[in-house]
């Protein structure tokens, strides 16, 4: 009897810790989405509720249309102030965001597993000192080459351009997705390019139609990180972007926010609308992310 | 298609040493040279060549010898915190119980997301008159005023370390994950054939096994928390006061408040140095792990 009772609260007690892990880990998101569908003065009631009375889709009308919210026009009233004009640029933004990202990707796509194959297959001279070269230019910090860069970028003529962002975070993704790709690649048997190579493929074609199908699942984890990297990335495009022509979403969102008094309920917004894009890319390839970084830890 | 075979390295990795090459050597030569130059961004045509005085000047302050303090704290936490709670979650993750499931579905969500997201959104949590925690604990009864989180150096401390164990956790976690499943589940029944209790099993069985996840993450997680800079520019802008202000931004503020480049790039190297230092340290125990199994 004892030990049926204790074989039932050992499951309970866990249950119990992981439905508190679940309301840490989703209940800040859920929030922020929450306070998005609020108006400005229910948002600023002490106590603030947790289920929202009127919940009401202004704030989202007013960054796509501009049509200002009920609850902030209110004439002569301070909140009219707290509108961040800033905010109606949130869609533009992520449209940078997202066009930044998805190139970076393409292009580590494309030159990542080229790279990668030749770590991984080829003996040639120089090969250790360039890999080593690769992966050590990613132990710069960011702090410190953001001045550098800064000088690089001006000098190419490239402020405030996509190209430049795209410049930039090859450099941060590369040498990540060609270590990554290095080491899933090792992982795969030769016997296969072997026969391919004594049927007259070339290097190439034996990476193209030989390699690459087997090693699907880490290109899709290695494009997912570079994208999530540059979807992300905060300081360089702080400093290489000057305008909505490039600004990115993290760069627009924390300018909305460090107004002083920026409106809640539009920050609620701008954040709202830049979480959806990677936590839907997380949800979605959880399984490839999973195994690629399961996959980066235990190899080696 | 006859390139030559011996070309076919050179070219296939040329693209990627281009790219890395300008942007890789170029900011090292430019941040050493600018390094001996008083440089303040207010006056741009006048650097003198000063030696090593940027350095001196900025290792003598006190908001270095502050920086150091509060990054070595912060690291030494978050770290600890980051390692406890992902194993944590691993375990978890890794047990029979049903909510495993979910959890492992949402577990990523927090890692995916934009530091400057992730930090804005604590902030916005933690806010001190209109904050969804100071509601939900005041109705609850269990404060009578309301808590100025960001305002109290300690909390705000305490807050950026929990928003750090927010965001980083989920790696961690996923990394313990991997090794967990690697573990056999012979060793599991033979260590309670030999009658391990639970606690047993788990400090002689599972422990020793991760020893070498636990390295990697104990060095990740170092380098990105004493790296530390989007969710401070977001959440506390190194404050109250200067309770916040690690190396990355102290760094930042000489360059972008103080306007001076000498000191920020010098800051920006000793950084490097430090970083540095502690990767080739890693790489050391590595070895020696290696040569022992």
């Amino acid at each position: 009897m004892r030990v049926k009772i204790r074989g039932l609260i050992k499951p309970v007690a866990l249950n119990s810790v992981a439905l508190l892990l679940l309301i840490f880990i989703v209940g800040p998101l859920l929030w922020v989405a929450v306070a998005s569908i609020q108006g400005e003065r229910e948002l600023l009631r002490q106590p603030t509720r947790l289920i929202p009375q009127n919940p009401t889709l202004d704030n989202y009308e007013y960054v796509f249309t501009g049509k200002i919210p009920t609850d902030l026009d209110v004439k002569g009233n301070t909140l009219r102030s707290r509108i961040s004009q800033e905010a109606r640029l949130i869609p533009a933004s992520l449209k940078n965001s997202f066009l930044v990202a998805t190139s970076v990707m393409l292009i580590n796509l494309l030159i990542g597993p080229l790279a990668a194959y030749t770590f991984s297959r080829m003996k040639f001279r120089g090969k250790t000192a360039s890999f080593n070269l690769i992966l050590g230019s990613r132990l710069l910090p960011v702090i410190a080459v953001a001045i550098p860069y800064y000088v690089i970028i001006q000098s190419l003529g490239l402020l405030d351009t996509h190209l430049s962002l795209i410049l930039v975070y090859l450099v941060l993704t590369l040498p990540f997705t060609i270590w990554f790709l290095t080491l899933y690649f090792n992982g795969i048997p030769t016997d296969f390019e072997d026969a391919a190579l004594i049927d007259g493929c070339s290097t190439i074609q034996s990476l193209t139609r030989v390699v690459i199908p087997i090693a699907l699942p880490g290109l899709v984890a290695a494009a997912a990180f570079a994208f999530m990297t540059s979807y992300n990335e905060f300081l360089f495009a702080r400093f290489l972007t000057q305008s909505i022509d490039s600004q990115t979403g993290p760069v627009l969102i924390a300018a909305i926010a460090g107004n002083p008094d920026a409106s809640y309920s539009l920050i609620s917004v701008s954040m709202t609308l830049g979480l959806i894009p990677p936590l839907l890319l997380a949800l979605l390839l959880r399984r490839w992310l999973t195994e690629g970084l399961s996959t980066s830890i235990t190899f080696r | 298609m006859k390139i030559g075979r011996r070309a076919y390295p050179y070219l296939s990795i040329l693209p990627v040493l281009l790219v890395v090459a300008l942007f890789a050597i170029y900011p090292i030569i430019y941040a050493v040279r600018t390094s001996f130059y008083r440089y303040l961004l207010i006056r741009p045509n006048d650097h003198p060549f000063i030696g090593l005085d940027n350095f001196i000047e900025v290792v003598t302050s006190y908001y270095f010898r502050n920086s150091i303090q509060v990054t070595g704290i912060y690291t030494v936490a978050v770290v600890i915190g980051v390692i406890l709670y992902g194993l944590g979650v691993a375990l978890l993750l890794n047990s029979a119980i049903k909510l495993a499931g979910p959890l492992k579905v949402v577990i990523l969500l927090p890692w995916a997301l934009p530091a400057v997201v992730s930090g804005l959104l604590w902030k916005w949590l933690l806010n001190a008159d209109f904050g969804i925690l100071n509601s939900l604990l005041f109705s609850a009864g269990l404060i009578d005023d309301y808590i100025p989180f960001l305002a109290v150096p300690s909390l705000a401390r305490l807050s950026l370390i929990m928003a750090f164990i927010w965001k980083e956790g989920p790696l961690v976690a996923i990394f313990f994950l991997a090794a967990l499943q690697l573990i056999p589940d012979e060793y599991y029944e033979a260590a309670k054939i030999d009658g391990g209790g639970a606690w047993q099993v788990f400090r002689h069985v599972t422990l020793p096994l991760l020893r070498p996840v636990l390295l990697v993450v104990v060095v990740y997680e170092t380098l990105t928390a004493i790296l530390t800079f989007d969710t401070i520019f977001v959440m506390t802008g190194g404050g109250p006061g200067d309770a916040t202000a690690l190396i990355s931004w102290f760094a930042y503020a000489e360059i972008f408040k103080s306007l001076d480049l000498g000191h920020g790039i010098a800051l920006a190297i000793i950084i490097a140095a430090i970083t540095l230092v502690l990767i080739l340290f890693y790489l050391r125990i590595l070895r020696t792990e290696e040569t022992e199994v």
